[in-house]
């Protein structure tokens, strides 16, 4: 590792003007959206396009300044506002790590606003789907370009902010409204740790900057517990925000909202904000091993019970919502057994291939009207674009060699297998089953006979299906487009795990990189591969030769089939158990009482004391005047004798 | 046995006693009204007599405050007895007892 030492990387000597750019392209086409052109769908597309892409272009100069400084770090703060000891800056800070989620968070967005051209074409909210849209991309960018805590988690409520809007697009179905509401509830539990975290750091480090607070926790200054405490509250927000067990329920949810939405959000960038914020604080994490383990296991947990899930699905975006957590998990797992690297490289190709399956999924969905695998099969032929793009995201996503996703989870799998041989073997196995999974949408949705999807209910107007769902037909260029573009990276991110090009890029945004040995080895690629190249078999003879039928398997392991099928009953127990026994039941019956018998008793006693005490004294409210002046000379009189007691002459 | 401040002020007070018991007990509002007068009348007494025993650089604002009292009495009683014809002519009757329109 002679090299990793050399060079020093010098600071990126990218204007500032550039990097408040980058958030001020789609923070502009965002204001001017909402304000004049909502009405004027085809304006609004276009300069949702333009904002996007332009930050897009600007976050490409940026990561190429930052590569030519050898991924050095830029910090440009200023002062906000403070209050006594507290001071908040407002700050951009640019290094290996903010450039990669920069190009991930602009080139997904602009992707996916092209293709929403094409998906939402026709739809009564077009204008507001793409004001949201530019917003959610500003504080997404503002999220990732925040240089300390304090602005980081501005953004990262009003991401979660963005999330609901969007996952809500289609309020009037009651379901989308409940999944918002749920999305932005779960993820609000997660919160209060980062809150708590943000509030614990300032009053024992006094400072929210990150490079402060990096230093703050490695110097050993604080006591080990604080450290911990504080990792713990950051890992709370980022379970809830990427959807990390058992704060996960609301990601599959989330799916009642748009394709393209799915696609940014909740595959892209905004789950992988909690990746990042824990990347962002990562020597936090290395200086409290209590925590990593945490964070490992947390990770590893979510990975296995969300492929489990995936496994049993029928509705084909609920197979990549699940897959989505899954690989959530894998980057947990990553962060906790000290694979930052592995982390961050596995949210940069996993960005690009999910974000590939979903707008496919959106693509499947535009000419069968349905995403309920059951009623599809046979696309192969109707749409050989998405088919082959999809192929290409999935055999990524499974870890097929030579693609990006190979590269990204072999570095996982090396990562867990040097800390923890169970780690790894839960990864193994979780590899063994995305890759079942996905060939099994697959076959079910692409091959075998069409049948027929979801016929079009005309009389549900707010449906902004054009086709015939029984002549499916391949999609418009507009979504063909960005599929085509997107399976490049699908393929090809990977090879930057060539000679360390990623790697040593990214860990030059580490206070003090640690290496941990190559990033490569042979006998876990090995592993790796064959037990995704099983995956796929075992879905292909299933699924396509039927040699044993998915009711006999479903048969034989009937328990874990109930089991994955509700989900693990979670859901079942947060609405059972927790909404409504010690929400409705306790807790509500507690203020309700309270609210009765407290509250009313307080407000009605003083009425009542009011009343009753005035029925006494009217009595002596006479109207005579002359039984006023006695009582003024009676008064008079007790006074001066009162006076002349207490002063004797 | 010389008449001393001691007498002068005994027959104020039973002066101004005598004033307020009447105003406070008579029915007739022109009772009232002298009850009143007597007790002004009382104070009178009582500042002169304290003008004329006191130990003052200045002893005639006793007698000052008197005079103007008498005057402001004088307006008082005319604006009074305007008041008790107006009542009487409004009510047929002068009994402050049945002049209880402040007790709703």
């Amino acid at each position: 590792m002679l090299f990793l030492e050399a060079a020093p990387a010098s600071a990126p000597t990218i204007d500032e003007a550039i990097l408040w750019a980058i958030m001020l392209c789609p923070l502009v086409a965002w204001g001017l959206i909402a304000i004049y052109v909502r009405k004027i769908p085809v304006a609004a597309g276009y300069l949702a396009i333009l904002g996007v892409g332009a930050a897009c272009v600007l976050s490409y100069v940026t990561l190429f300044n930052v590569m030519d400084a050898d991924g050095g770090i830029a910090i440009h703060s200023h002062e906000w506002f403070s209050a006594g000891d507290l001071v908040v800056n407002l700050g951009v800070r640019v290094d290996g790590l903010t450039a990669v989620m920069l190009v991930v968070v602009t080139t997904v967005a602009f992707l996916v606003q092209v293709y929403s051209t094409g998906y939402m074409q026709g739809d009564a909210g077009y204008g507001r789907y793409f004001a949201h849209m530019c917003l959610f991309t500003v504080s997404m960018l503002g999220l990732v370009l925040a240089d300390n805590l304090f602005q980081m988690f501005i953004f990262w409520e009003l991401v979660g902010l963005c999330s609901y809007l969007l996952i809500g697009f289609w309020f009037h179905k009651p379901s989308a409204a409940a999944a918002a509401k749920k999305a932005f509830i779960v993820t609000r539990i997660g919160d209060l740790g980062l809150l708590a975290a943000l509030l614990l750091v300032w009053t024992r480090a006094g400072t929210f900057d990150v490079t402060a607070i990096q230093e703050w926790a490695t110097s050993g200054e604080p006591e080990g517990y604080i450290v911990t405490l504080f990792a713990l509250g950051l890992f709370a927000g980022a379970a809830g925000k990427s959807a990390q067990f058992p704060l996960h329920v609301w990601l599959p949810d989330a799916m009642e909202g748009p394709t393209p939405v799915s696609a940014l959000i909740h595959a892209a960038t905004m789950v992988a904000a909690g990746v990042y914020l824990v990347a962002r604080f990562f020597p936090v994490f290395e200086a409290s091993h209590d925590a990593a383990q945490f964070v490992a296991w947390i990770g590893a947990i979510t990975a296995l019970v969300a492929a489990t899930i995936a496994l049993v699905q029928t509705d084909v975006k609920r197979v990549l919502a699940y897959s989505t957590i899954s690989q959530l998990g894998y980057m947990m797992l990553a962060l906790g057994t000290f694979g930052y690297v592995a982390a961050i490289f596995h949210l940069f190709t996993h960005a690009f291939f999910k974000a590939l399956l979903f707008l496919g999924s959106g693509s499947v969905n535009h000419a069968t009207n349905t995403f309920d695998m059951r009623q599809m099969g046979g696309l192969k032929k109707y749409m050989p674009v998405t088919y082959w793009t999809f192929i290409i995201g999935s055999l990524s996503l499974a870890g097929i060699f030579p693609l990006a996703g190979f590269w990204s989870k072999d570095e996982i799998l090396l990562d867990a297998w040097r800390h923890d041989r169970a780690l790894w073997a839960i990864g193994l196995s979780v590899a063994f089953m995305t890759a079942f999974y996905m060939f099994r949408a697959i076959f079910l949705t692409f091959h075998g006979e069409y049948k027929g999807g979801q016929p079009v209910d005309h009389h549900d107007e707010d449906s902004h299906f054009h086709g015939d769902p029984a002549h499916p037909h391949e999609s418009p260029w507009a979504m063909k487009g960005p599929l085509i573009v997107l399976s490049v990276p699908a393929i090809a991110a990977g090879w930057l795990a060539y000679d360390h090009l990623f790697k040593d890029f990214i860990e030059a945004a580490l206070p003090h990189a640690e290496s941990h040995g190559s990033t490569f080895e042979i006998g876990i690629a090995i592993s790796s591969s064959v037990v995704a190249v099983a995956g796929i078999g075992a879905a292909w003879a299933v699924y396509m030769k039927r040699w044993v039928t998915s009711e006999s398997i479903r048969a034989t392991f009937a328990p874990f089939a109930i089991i994955f099928e509700n989900k693990y009953y979670l859901d079942r127990i947060y609405e059972d158990l927790f909404v409504r026994t010690i929400f409705h039941r306790g807790w509500n019956a507690l203020l309700q009482a309270n609210d009765r018998y407290v509250v009313d008793g307080i407000v009605n006693g003083s009425g009542r004391l009011a009343r009753e005490a005035s029925s006494r004294l009217r009595v002596i409210q006479t109207g005579q005047v002359q039984s006023y002046g006695l009582g003024i000379v009676a008064g008079v009189i007790i006074i001066a004798v009162a006076v002349i007691t207490a002063n004797p002459l | 046995m010389s008449v001393g401040i001691e007498h002068f002020l005994t027959v104020g007070a039973l002066l101004f006693c005598l004033g307020l018991a009447i105003a406070l007990s008579k029915r007739n509002a022109i009772g009232v009204l002298m009850g009143v007068e007597l007790m002004l009348n009382a104070v009178n007494l009582t500042l002169i007599t304290f003008s004329r025993f006191a130990v003052s650089e200045r002893p005639i604002t006793g007698q000052a405050f008197a005079v103007f009292i008498i005057t402001v009495a004088a307006a008082e009683a005319a604006v009074a007895l305007a008041l008790a014809v107006s009542v009487y002519r409004n009510r047929e009757t002068v009994d402050v007892d049945q002049l209880n329109l402040l007790r709703s």
